[in-house]
């Protein structure tokens, strides 16, 4: 039969091995939009920091491919599925023949409703693409805004100061990486941050953006290496003072563009492709995986999006196996985000937020003078998750936290009890220490 | 490896485990040094101070001339001039005042066997009967304690055991090979019980932890003696056919009560009961251990004697994985003491302490320190000290640095300008381990390994040779006719019939005799009486207690409320020993060095938080170092320890050195009382812990 | 292929290992350059040596953005390429023993690598809890120790 993965990046990596593992013999293609090779998206903050080289981001040769015994289609993008016939058709019209068909075609930046937003001087920071145009706009001295505090866009933000930028960075909700860290966590990071001397503003709305007259065009690049790329002004509502800029980042969030899956009977979302714990969609003989899907967490949310690497590793490994015949049930993503920004390791997982049930409990370990911030959250005496703020050290928590989240679900966890005695005498170590 | 990197076994003696060792050699140079697998003793394991070997000699602080003081300072001169200036001195010393004025004094870093009979041997073949060594203060305690009692200091049968009993030591941080031993006793299914006033570290995995009042621990032991009796659960034939004192030594223990135990060492009543009845299930297989811990205590060598007639309650005399008297490797004698005993010529302690002379011929150190300072019973004029650091580890440093300070000619043997080295006259740079080659047996497997000379610079001589250059010069040059320490070794190995060749193509050990048990079935035990002694005659002819009589010591008998803490002195740690390697600079970043352990309610009560500096004070003298706050199980409330070594807070300068077991003249170290007092709040931040 | 394996009922946290450790990587003693590390519960008398087990699914592996981890065809050790590296730390959030540290001066993510075959903490270990076993093996201590309870508990211990 002949397995065919749209998508080239950490969930169709994944599949593709996975699915080798079980089954030797069957014909498989990857095909995917973007160029090749494959690379690393997790990577593309450092590469714009200057701590790694270009040629570090990708994570794949040919021979990966070859060793797999894949055929490979890349640059050419998916029009159209052909649920009945079980055919795809490319771009350039050709079609490909499938038995099982894995959509992990990720995911593309989502623009906010901003007046004259797209247009000269506006970037996204998703794909390689988006690095490659935006690296020689970083220039020192150059005002920088980033439209949106999560976690790509700090992290783009952080490399902008590292360059010497003037560095302003917008947020709609009244705090920084509202989705990653908790209240407290937040306000040591954006105090953080002002002292690298970046302008943060929460609790903003933005209106429209300005361009000097003959400027606008939709998605027209500033010349590679202009030093005088035009001037935007960033026009926000209510009293805010406006903001000028040389260049604005939007990084508000992802969606995956599944256009070409109309006509087909796979249910879509306007989030994603919802999937069930096998990673199959409404549609027997097609999968979802990634970026693209949304599938089970580990809270028991039947539908979730978590565009994070991790997640997408380890649906495209469930994905894989089943596409191959074998019969893996994915227990549910867990939501992990870390990264280095403004001098703190900044990590979360799980649920960190409290909601008032009296059964929670939130166990915190803080040095402010010395930048550490470690809150767990149990409810009954079970771990949910938990935020870390300065230390390196401490994502060791967060990760002996994480096969316990997991267990939850499944109920084999009766009792945080010993685990959680156990984390307070190692806190208490480490703080005598 | 390398192609240049050659490696050679030998065994390492950074510390008393003897762990035999690989060292790796690039090109006349050390590089590495780790475990050889193929001995049984140590089996490849090794601790980090094995490697740290690597650093010492090479040590940029190493003593590679002779130094003499001269009112400019210290002055480097060469080598043959140093031995001519110090002979010449020693000779005219000897002239005014008597051989038996000059002293000759030997620390642990050289060991106790051919290196330690060669200074004996030199004292005597100068005519001195002054021989001192830092068994004044170690090893001795427990050898007089068993041997008193059953003629040997046993070795315990760890391989073979069911239990382990163990006082007042913690093998891990002081022996670190015994650990392994220990562990696979536990792992076959084995128990271990530690009696201990701190949470030591082989505490940690005992199956039991009895926290016990420094120097109490012969109240337990009797109190176990009492149990065992009143079970009924001992060795009658070894009681019937092979002891004296039996009825004696029941009639005594009948005070010992578990209440009255309880009541002394802080040991619960019900754990006594405990404790005898797993002792009496795991005989004659159990291992019962003393540490340096029972040794430095007004009541100490009763308090061990107590423990070791335990030994032949429980049939674990001589037992398989019990208690074992070792039989030794048969050398010939470098000792002059049937040759020259010299007893005529008092001495220095041999009177004071008849035992410690009697059976260790074993001059007292702190009577001697007293004697410089007096001159009563008489001058002591001269110092030829080698490998010890007493200025740091003699109780009462203060005095110890004034008694050197007054000596007319006092010469130090040396790898580093030590604190005692700094008072001498002349200084010496002394060979390490890896520049000598020396015979070790081990005891507990009785095999013998000969070491290998792997290094060798000019003008650091090793201790024969040093010996001999001098003892030449004085006119005493017969003593030592042998021309290096090679052919010294051949001459010590002959009644063995082995060759220095076949030790060195067996670097695993050589078994000079298989291990045998049971023993006093056939021959007598190395007592007066030859049978095991509850009560000895020889200890009532001298005027002591022929029993181990128990007494409390005094900081509970007699407390004094200016001083509410005990103070104990010398736990161990495991990357020093004594006072060496506080120069190997990752050592001493490795934690928090030094530190005062202290339990936390006593903290609280002082208002001291971890890191916080105190002030502590004994009736002799006063430190001011960082607390350490320790979990409440790891060190009894109103109980703190200090260990010694560190120049920055010397423990030493607050022990007495006038109070003293009778027996053995060890001086108090382990029950001191002291107070505490808060200082300033800067903080001082552990690094790692201990 | 051979695992570092380790037994909590023989361990003393003397730390001898992470020296060793730390030592090899670092030439110092500080913990944070040791990839094996002991925690010390005094209270509960716990001593827990934890390293990498090199799993055969290894999580940290699976989860590494810049493809820098992989397994060694000689040794079979789970490692660290340093040169592929971004320093993300998504290995240390993934895995569950915590046995990744993060190396701030290098910044790069560091483990065990089992030193090529030959692990220095072994070799230190004084007290035997650490053993450098075939992974068929790894644990057989536990079944024998097992025995020894089980033949104590019906009195047929080792008989002297």
């Amino acid at each position: 039969m002949h397995a065919v993965i749209i998508g080239n990046s950490a969930a169709s990596l994944s599949a593709a091995e996975a699915f080798r593992r079980h089954d030797r013999a069957s014909e498989l293609t990857l095909v995917a939009a973007e160029p090749g090779p494959a690379y690393s998206r997790v990577l593309l903050p450092y590469y714009l920091r200057g701590s790694i080289a270009r040629d570090r981001l990708f994570v794949r040769d040919r021979a990966f491919y070859d060793g797999l015994g894949a055929h490979v289609r890349f640059g050419h993008a998916v029009t159209r599925v052909n649920d009945r016939a079980w055919t795809l058709t490319l771009a350039d019209g050709s079609e490909l023949a499938w038995d099982r068909l894995l959509v992990a075609s990720g995911a593309r930046p989502v623009l906010p409703r901003v007046r004259d937003l797209p247009g000269t001087g506006v970037h996204t920071l998703w794909t390689l693409e988006d690095a490659d145009r935006l690296a020689p706009e970083l220039l020192p001295g150059r005002r920088a805004v980033f439209i949106g505090s999560g976690f790509v866009s700090l992290q783009a933000a952080w490399a902008a100061c590292l360059r010497g930028l003037r560095v302003t960075v917008m947020e709609a909700l009244p705090r920084v990486l509202p989705k990653v860290l908790d209240e407290r966590a937040s306000a040591l990071l954006e105090q953080r941050m002002r002292e690298h001397g970046v302008d943060v503003r929460c609790a903003v709305g933005i209106e429209r953006i300005e361009r000097p007259a003959g400027q606008a065009g939709i998605g027209a690049p500033a010349a590679a290496g202009a030093r005088e790329a035009s001037a935007l002004r960033v026009v926000l509502s209510c009293e805010d003072p406006n903001v000028d800029a040389d260049l604005v980042v939007v990084g508000a969030g992802v969606r995956p563009d599944l256009s070409f899956l109309e006509g087909t009977a796979v249910r879509v979302e306007a989030g994603g492709i919802p999937v069930d714990e096998r990673m199959r969609t409404s549609v027997p003989g097609v999968f979802a995986a990634g970026d693209a899907a949304l599938g089970p967490s580990v809270f028991g949310e039947a539908h979730t999006a978590h565009a994070l690497w991790p997640t997408a590793v380890e649906q495209g490994r469930v994905a894989g196996a089943n596409m191959a015949g074998h019969d893996l049930a994915y227990p549910g993503s867990l939501n992990m985000n870390v990264a280095e920004m403004f001098g703190l390791t900044v990590a979360s997982m799980g649920r960190f937020l409290e909601s008032g049930d009296p059964a929670e409990e939130a166990v915190v370990e803080q040095d402010p003078r010395g930048g550490r911030y470690l809150k767990l959250l149990f409810r009954g005496g079970v771990p949910l998750g938990g935020v870390v703020l300065g230390s390196p050290e401490d994502l060791a928590v967060l990760a002996a936290l994480r096969p316990r989240i997991r267990a939850r679900r499944e109920g084999r966890l009766a009792s945080g009890q010993p685990f959680r005695s156990l984390h307070l005498t190692l806190a208490v170590q480490r703080s005598r220490r | 490896m390398s192609q240049t990197r050659q490696v050679f076994q030998t065994l390492c003696r950074m510390c008393d485990d003897h762990c035999a060792i690989n060292v790796y050699m690039e090109e006349g140079r050390v590089v590495d040094i780790d475990g050889y697998a193929e001995h049984p003793w140590n089996r490849g394991r090794l601790c980090s101070k094995g490697r740290a070997a690597v650093d010492l000699v090479y040590h940029p602080d190493r003593l590679w001339k002779p130094l003499k003081r001269t009112p400019s300072g210290w002055q480097e001169i060469p080598l043959e001039q140093a031995l001519d200036e110090i002979a010449g001195k020693l000779a005219s010393i000897r002239d005014a005042h008597g051989a038996r004025s000059i002293g000759v004094w030997k620390g642990e870093a050289v060991g106790f066997a051919q290196q330690e009979d060669l200074a004996r041997r030199f004292a005597h073949a100068i005519g001195s009967p002054n021989y001192f060594s830092n068994d004044s203060m170690c090893f001795n305690g427990r050898w007089i304690g068993y041997s008193t009692v059953h003629g040997a200091w046993s070795v315990p049968d760890y391989e073979n055991t069911r239990l382990v009993l163990m006082w007042g030591a913690n093998p891990p941080h002081a022996h670190p090979n015994m650990t392994q031993m220990i562990m696979r006793a536990r792992r076959r299914g084995g128990k271990l019980i530690v009696l201990d006033p701190r949470l030591s570290a082989v505490a940690r995995q005992a199956d039991l932890h009895a926290p016990i009042r420094p120097g109490t621990d012969g109240a337990l032991a009797w109190g176990l003696i009492r149990a065992l009796l009143e079970r009924g659960a001992y060795d009658r034939e070894l009681v019937a056919n092979h002891s004296v004192g039996f009825p004696q030594m029941q009639a005594y223990a009948e005070r010992f009560t578990p209440e009255y135990v309880e009541g002394e060492t802080g040991v619960p009543a019900s754990l006594v009961g405990e404790i005898a009845a797993a002792l009496a299930k795991a005989a004659p297989a159990v291992v019962n251990y003393v540490g340096n811990g029972l040794e430095h205590h007004e009541n100490g060598i009763n308090n061990i004697r107590a423990v070791a007639y335990l030994d032949t309650l429980l049939g674990a005399l001589d037992r398989k994985g019990g208690n074992r008297l070792a039989e030794g490797f048969l050398t010939n004698r470098l000792t002059l003491y049937q040759e020259r005993p010299l007893t005529e010529l008092e001495p220095i302690g041999a009177e004071r302490f008849p035992v410690l002379y009697g059976m260790r011929q074993e001059c007292h150190t702190m009577t001697a320190l007293e004697a410089i300072l007096s001159g009563r019973p008489y001058p002591l004029k001269a110092m030829v000290l080698t490998a010890a650091n007493p200025a740091m580890t003699n109780p009462n440093s203060e005095k110890v640095r004034r008694a050197f300070g007054a000596l007319e000619l006092f010469v130090v043997r040396d790898l580093f300008l030590t604190e005692t080295a700094q008072l001498a006259h002349y200084v010496l740079p002394a060979a390490s381990f890896l520049e000598r080659s020396e015979l070790h047996a081990h005891a507990m497997f009785q095999v013998v390994t000969l070491t290998r000379k792997l290094l060798s610079f000019p003008g650091v001589q090793d201790e024969y040779q040093f010996w001999h250059d001098l003892a030449h010069r004085l006119g005493a040059g017969a003593y030592f006719p042998w021309k290096n320490e090679e052919e010294l070794t051949r001459w010590l190995l002959e009644p063995s019939g082995l060759t220095l060749e076949q030790l060195a193509a067996h670097p695993e050990g050589y078994p000079y005799r298989p291990v045998r048990y049971e023993k006093w079935r056939e021959k007598p035990l190395r007592t007066p009486s030859g049978k095991v002694e509850f009560t000895s005659q020889y200890l009532k002819d001298l005027g002591y207690p022929e029993l181990a009589e128990y007494k409390p010591p005094s900081y509970l008998s007699s407390p004094d409320p200016e001083y509410p803490f005990v103070l104990v002195t010398g736990a161990r740690k495991l990357l020093f020993y004594h006072s060496r390697f506080q120069n190997i600079e990752r050592f001493a970043r490795a934690g928090r060095n030094p530190e005062m352990e202290m339990h936390p309610a006593d903290a609280a009560r002082l208002a001291l938080s971890d890191g916080d500096r105190v002030r502590v004070s004994s009736r002799v003298g006063t430190i001011e170092l960082p607390v350490t706050v320790t979990a409440p199980n790891e060190i009894p409330p109103r109980t703190v320890q200090i260990t010694h070594g560190y120049r920055q807070a010397n423990v030493n300068l607050l022990t007495p050195d006038d109070v003293f077991d009778p027996i053995s003249g060890f001086p108090l170290m382990k029950a001191l009382p002291v107070k505490v007092e808060r200082l300033g709040t800067e903080v001082t931040p552990r690094s790692t812990m201990p | 292929m051979r695992i570092v394996t380790m037994d909590p009922d023989s361990c003393v946290a003397c730390r001898n290992c992470e020296y060793a450790c730390a030592f090899k990587q670092a030439q110092t003693f500080e913990r944070r350059d040791s990839n094996i590390r002991v925690n010390f519960y005094p209270e509960e008398r716990v001593c827990i040596p934890g390293t990498c087990v090199h799993c055969e699914e290894p999580w940290c592996l699976e989860v590494c953005p810049a493809a820098a981890i992989r397994r060694s065809p000689d040794t079979g050790a789970v490692e660290i390429d340093p040169e592929r590296c971004a320093g993300c730390k998504m290995c240390l959030l993934a895995c569950p023993f915590g046995a990744i540290r993060f190396d701030a001066r290098a910044r790069v993510a560091r483990k065990c690598d089992l030193c090529g075959g030959d692990p220095r903490c072994v070799k230190f270990c004084i007290s035997g809890a650490l053993q450098y076993v075939e992974t068929e093996e790894a644990f057989g201590f536990r079944r024998a120790s097992f025995d020894a309870h089980l033949m104590q508990m019906f009195g047929k211990g080792d008989q002297p």
